[in-house]
């Protein structure tokens, strides 16, 4: 567990609320200069455990480091090389926009106003206004702006495009991608905007109910889930493999989904009088249907 | 060409740059010598990973089609128009495969199908006017 390879890794880490599990024994790793999303249906762990990394929270049992750090022992050194946006951030409504990001660049000796100043020009926000007259989305550019300003390692965007309007979506996406030229930085993003999150993530992990039913690059994801189409105008009924998910049956037309790809499933469904087919699926058809499996499997 | 992608297609983003580069070589839209966006310009135009515009272009250099000069940026290759052709073959190839399992699954006779195939080339012929 080499601090180079991996920016954040989780061993077993369990957070409880009482009786809910709310992070149940993940392990996780999210390599170095990678754009890792983090996804999950609602009330998944996504935020909790986002909140595990910053030691908002302390973890019930299982531990987690960030950068070679343990997140509850050396808690202020993370924190010096992290940068943090959360949905809905609270920002202190009646500073303007300039004392805000001068009062932050106090907290960090290796603040960069250049780099502020360019995330904040290219769409024009006032620096006298007050943070309490922004809209939604320029109060999330500032947010972020003042995320990378003091050059961190790893930034952590809890959902940080959830809810925003397109312009502002671009926006946030364009400056994590400006952010990511840095050598080595690395980017995890959690959220539920899921066409935004396969454009820029080259790692996903998925959450369900507090587990972490899967990890993975996006390529290998997109290569082993696959939904498989079979037309048998002549026959009743086919057989379908064991683990096949999301089972639609016709009387001529039998479609499912699988996790584990191959061509040798193919040739192995192939027959004279059927025609089949291997679809790819967007990540968010990836996501449905993993989610639906797994909250079904856990019931 | 290049200037963006569709993040719910089901197809992988990468293969979706890549096809746009290839296409491009084979439209003649991209010709030897000229200069490809850097990564980072690209990645910011295209809103994508910078990683997966990375591996495009080693992926392409790989295979012959662009060329990166130290220092000064990815181009296309010299080569490039002699691979045009063969761009372009490949390309019509894809697509004629898809329509050749329709054609069995459909049970078509290949002399129909072929009918059909010379119909739509003369539908479409250069200087046509009632061409769609």
């Amino acid at each position: 567990m080499s601090e180079n390879e991996y920016a954040i890794t989780s061993a077993s880490l369990t957070k409880r609320f009482g009786r809910l599990r709310a992070l149940d024994a993940v392990s996780a790793r999210v390599p170095r200069g990678s754009i890792y999303g983090l996804m999950g249906p609602n009330g998944a762990g996504k935020t909790t455990f986002v909140r595990v990394l910053l030691n908002l929270i302390n973890p019930t049992s299982g531990s987690a480091q960030v950068l070679g750090l343990d997140v509850v022992r050396e808690s202020v050194a993370v924190r010096r090389r992290v940068g943090h946006v959360a949905a809905l951030q609270p920002l202190w409504d009646w500073m303007t926009v300039r004392d805000y990001t001068d009062f932050m660049a106090g907290c960090y000796p290796t603040w960069r106003p250049e780099a502020v100043s360019k995330v904040l020009d290219r769409i024009g926000i006032d620096t006298q206004a007050k943070l309490g007259e922004l809209s939604r989305g320029q109060r999330a550019i500032v947010s972020i702006a003042v995320a990378i300003g003091h050059e961190p390692d790893l930034l952590l965007l809890d959902e940080a495009l959830t809810g925003l309007d397109p312009i502002a979506r671009r926006e946030i996406l364009r400056n994590v991608i400006d952010a990511m030229q840095a050598e080595g930085r690395t980017v995890l993003i959690t959220g539920q905007d899921i066409a935004d999150m396969e454009r820029i993530c080259d790692h996903v992990g998925f959450l369900v109910k507090g587990r972490l039913v899967l990890e993975s690059t996006l390529d290998d994801l997109k290569a082993r889930v696959k939904r498989i189409r079979i037309e048998h105008p002549s026959e009743p009924e086919v057989q379908i493999p064991g683990g096949a998910i999301q089972v639609e049956r016709s009387p001529r037309e039998t479609v499912f989904t699988v996790e584990d790809f191959s061509s040798q499933l193919l040739d192995s469904l192939d027959g004279p009088q059927r025609r089949v087919a291997a679809e790819d699926l967007a990540l968010e058809d990836i996501f449905i249907d993993l989610a639906q499996s797994h909250m079904e499997a856990a019931r | 060409m290049l200037d963006s992608i569709d993040p719910k297609a089901s197809t992988p983003i990468y293969r979706q740059i890549i096809h746009q580069i290839r296409r491009g070589v084979a439209a003649g839209l991209l010709a030897a010598g000229d200069r490809l966006p850097s990564v980072r310009e690209l990645a910011a135009r295209l809103l994508v990973n910078p990683n997966t515009v990375a591996r495009v272009y080693r992926d392409l250099e790989r295979d012959g089609l662009l060329e990166t000069r130290r220092g000064q940026g990815t181009f296309v290759s010299s080569e490039a128009e002699a691979m045009a052709e063969s761009e372009r073959c490949h390309l019509i190839a894809d697509q004629l495969r898809v329509v050749a399992r329709d054609v069995r699954a459909f049970g078509l006779s290949e002399e129909a199908a072929l009918t059909l195939f010379r119909d739509a080339l003369t539908d479409e012929k250069p200087g046509r006017k009632d061409r769609r």
